[in-house]
This record gives structure tokens, sequence and C-alpha cells, in this order.
């Protein structure tokens, strides 16, 4: 029954968000048609399951913490860090969701986010441009005829994108675009039509019943 | 050959350090390096050109985060100061949590400016359940039932006749993620047939460009390029064209660096 019960409800809610996207009109006998059927009460779920695996995540990641500072292992005060942080953070947050007439609360949390959080985050993005200039130093290299195709394509496609290229020679933007618009969307669409055909034969044996990994082992 | 040696090994620091100054110098002392505009970008400018402002309202969907947003975020800005010129009405929505957050750093400079919120535009707030709230979104607006300072959204202004995603006359959405690509096109724009340009972070202009070119995506700004070119276009230079300056001197230094780790590599593979 654990793994029956999760199936047959896994083909019935498929079947009825497959169906919506292609029918029309009431089922034959009622008035509710399959897409009404989704829009009020499969998709709403579907909304409140992912909401609760956000809580789901957050609860995994107090547990992970906690047992790091129980055991004393390496670097434990940053689970601490990290735990203070995320109870101060979500307990501020729900309070404003709570109180989302309180103008000031609201302007305090944005405080938070504006003067905290996005710098910090802005600060992490911006060094992955130093390691960029580092590794086009160190790792770039022609070491092959395949290695070399990519080198010289990614130079055109940098000088192309910086304006700084026009002024080298005027063609650049033209060909970075034709980089991008030719072989580029040649691989990208082969790369998206071979990744969509995967997923719906995955989704089509998850449906069925074939795939069952998701399901857990039967223990 | 020592030099070559050397030149190998350089310490990073020195790399950083040379870096730094590349991308400072212009930024405290602009060359001004004129920027041509792109096709993709021009669309979204004619698109928002050829609205009324009498009758149209356009949807803005805010999918990136505070990492992102050094990249991203002055797309947004710019194209919020073209609706605003124009005096085009709009409603801010989000399926990633900080989307919210990154639209009210927009919405309190419009409002310091005299602008009116509910009026002129409204941030409806997050709904979890990414591809699956678009769609659900796209199919009845009214599951928000309250926006992001909890005002009811059937009382606000801007919101009257408003009830699926097709009575928008044009979506634009901002995203570094695929879900504001792909998420977007294969749950609204391709089933119900909507108008959608997007602003993506500049890596994701090359898995963007398909969309664009199949005609499934109107308009594509990428990066503090797109900003850059968008800012030109509506004649108010802004943060995106502030940097291109910085911007072209870092990727000129990366190309120095290439060169010259190949040469060293080169000659020292000969040796």
């Amino acid at each position: 029954m654990r793994k029956e019960v999760p199936l047959v409800i896994t083909f019935v809610v498929a079947i009825i968000v497959m169906l919506s996207a292609i029918t029309t009109g009431p089922i034959p006998g009622t008035s509710i048609a399959i897409s009404d059927l989704f829009r009020q009460h499969i998709s709403p779920w579907m909304t409140i399951v992912s909401a609760f695996a956000v809580g789901l995540a957050s609860v995994n990641l107090l547990r992970v913490h906690t047992r790091a500072i129980a055991r004393k292992r390496n670097d434990w005060i940053y689970s601490v860090i990290l735990i203070v942080t995320l109870a101060i953070y979500a307990g501020f947050r729900t309070y404003v969701e709570l109180n989302l007439s309180n103008a000031t609360a609201a302007a305090n949390y944005a405080l938070i986010f504006n003067n905290i959080l996005t710098p910090l985050s802005a600060a992490m993005w911006a060094l992955l441009a130093f390691y960029v200039a580092s590794a086009s130093y160190r790792a770039f290299r022609a070491r092959s005829a395949e290695a070399t195709v990519l080198l010289i394509s990614a130079i055109v496609v940098m000088l192309g994108a910086a304006p700084v290229g026009a002024l080298i020679w005027s063609r650049f933007p033209d060909v970075q675009r034709w980089l991008l618009e030719v072989p580029n969307m040649t691989g990208q669409r082969g790369i998206l039509i071979g990744a969509a055909i995967g997923g719906f034969v995955t989704s089509l044996r998850v449906l069925l019943g074939m795939e069952r990994g998701h399901l857990g082992s039967a223990d | 050959m020592d030099f070559l040696k050397k030149l190998q090994n350089v310490d990073r620091r020195i790399i950083y350090l040379l870096f730094v100054l590349a991308l400072a110098i212009p930024l405290i002392r602009p060359i001004g390096i004129p920027l041509q505009i792109s096709p993709a970008t021009r669309a979204v400018y004619n698109i928002i050109e050829s609205l009324d402002p009498a009758t149209d309202v356009v949807l803005l969907s805010f999918e990136y985060a505070p990492g992102s947003g050094i990249d991203i975020h002055a797309i947004p800005v710019t194209v919020v100061e073209h609706l605003m010129k124009r005096g085009l009405r709009w409603v801010g929505v989000s399926f990633s949590p900080e989307g919210p957050l990154m639209m009210n750093m927009i919405i309190d400079d419009l409002e310091s400016r005299g602008y009116k919120y509910g009026e002129d535009f409204v941030n409806l707030g997050y709904m979890a359940g990414e591809e699956n709230a678009i769609r659900l979104f796209s199919l009845d607006t009214s599951v928000f039932t309250t926006d992001s300072r909890g005002n009811s959204v059937a009382s606000l202004p801007i919101m009257q006749g408003i009830s699926t995603v097709k009575d928008f006359a044009f979506v634009h959405g901002f995203t570094s993620s695929d879900l504001g690509i792909a998420g977007w096109l294969r749950q609204a724009v391709d089933p119900l047939g909507i108008d959608y340009a997007v602003g993506v972070v500049t890596v994701s202009v090359p898995s963007a460009t398909p969309y664009y070119n199949s005609g499934q995506l109107k308009g594509l700004l990428g990066g503090l390029r797109g900003a850059a070119e968008y800012e030109l276009l509506i004649e108010t230079p802004g943060l995106g064209a502030s940097m291109m300056d910085a911007q072209s001197m870092g990727h000129l230094l990366i190309l120095g660096f290439i060169l010259l780790g190949n040469l060293s590599y080169l000659f020292g593979k000969k040796k």
C-alpha cells in the first residue's frame, strides 16, 4: 500500500494536468471542465506543497547544523551563526507578513535586506570576476585543436559583448551575434530538444509506475 | 628561460590588483566608449513605445536575488523608468522569494518622486510553486488576494479590469534562472499567446537567444550591457551606462591575461 497509493495519486493527478491542457468543455455527464478541476483543485495544492517543501528544507538545515553543534565538529561556530541568523530573519519576516500594514516593521526588515544581505550577496557574485581573471591566465590555454576553437570563440564573444570591441574592429559585434545565433543556437536547440524528449519519457515512466525511485526503498 | 617560468607562475595577487585597477579607474574617470544598440534591446523599447498609457497595463515579473542583482537590477530600473516616462501603469509579481524585495527598491525611489502606489504601480508579492504558480496566476490573477502591503488586490484601482495575464498589454520578466525564460514560455506565453520579453543575467544570454530568434521572446535584454543600451535609448544614463567602461577594461585585461598565459605556455613548451 505504501507504494500503490502514491502511484495511483500520481497517475490520477498527472492525467488531469495533461488533459487540462488539451481538452475544452465539461466532462460528459457533468458540468465540470477538466481545466477548471486543474485550476481550482490541483494547482493550488501544488503551490501549498511547494511552500511546505521550503519549510521542510529549513527543518533539514536545522537538523544538520544542530547535530554539528552537538558533536562540536570543525567550524561548529558557523553552524551557531547560521541557526541564529535563520531564526532572527525567519522570525522577523513572519512578523512582517502577519502585520503587513505595519510600515515600520517592513521598513526595518528592508534595512536588513538592503544593507546586509544585498551587499554581501553582490560581493560573493563579484568575486567570481577575480576567479575568472585568474583562471583566464592559468587555465584557458590552447592545448588542443578543440581548446583553440573554444579560445578564439570566447575572445570574439568577449570583444563583441564589451563596447571596446567595436572600437578595435567594427565587425566584432556582428561576428559575436553570428556566433550566438548560429553555432550556439544550433547546439542549444539540440540540447533543449534532447532534454525535453528525455523529460517527457521520464515523466511517462513515472506516470505509468515504471519509475519508482522517488518512492524510496521498500523498507 | 627563467622569465617564461616566472610568467607562468605569477602571484595571483598581482592579477587581482591589476583587475581592481582596470575596473576602478574607468569608474572614477569614465572614458565614454560608444555603445552599439542590439536589435533585441530595441525590440523591447519599440513594444513599450507602442503601448497606450490610457488603456494598457504592463506586468513585470521579478525572478532574481540580490547576488545576481549586481548584473541584472539595472534592467528593471531602466525599463520601469521608460514605463513611468510614458505614463504607463505596471503590476509587479514574483515567483522567487527575494523578488518582491528587489522590486521594493525600485518602488521606494518611485514613491519618493511622487508616483502613487496602487494607481501607477503595485507589488503583488511572492507566490511559491515556481512554474505551477506562474500557470495559476496566468489563468486567474485573483489568486493574489492581498498585495505585499496587505491591501485587498480587488480594491486597487490599477487592478480593475484585470482577471488573467491576457489582460496585460505586455509582460516583461527579469530573471537569473531558467524559471523566467522557459518557465514563463511553457506555462503562459505559448499556451496563452501573450507578448513576453525578458531581461537576463549576462551568462544566460546564450541559452535565451534561441527563444528570441524563434519569436517566443519579443525582446531580450542581457545583463548590464542590455541595461546600458536601454538607458541610451530612453536618454537616461544610469547604473548600466556608468559601468560599461569598467566592463570594457575588465574584458580587455582578461584578454591580455589569456594571450600572455598562452604565449608563456607555448614558448615554455618549445623550450
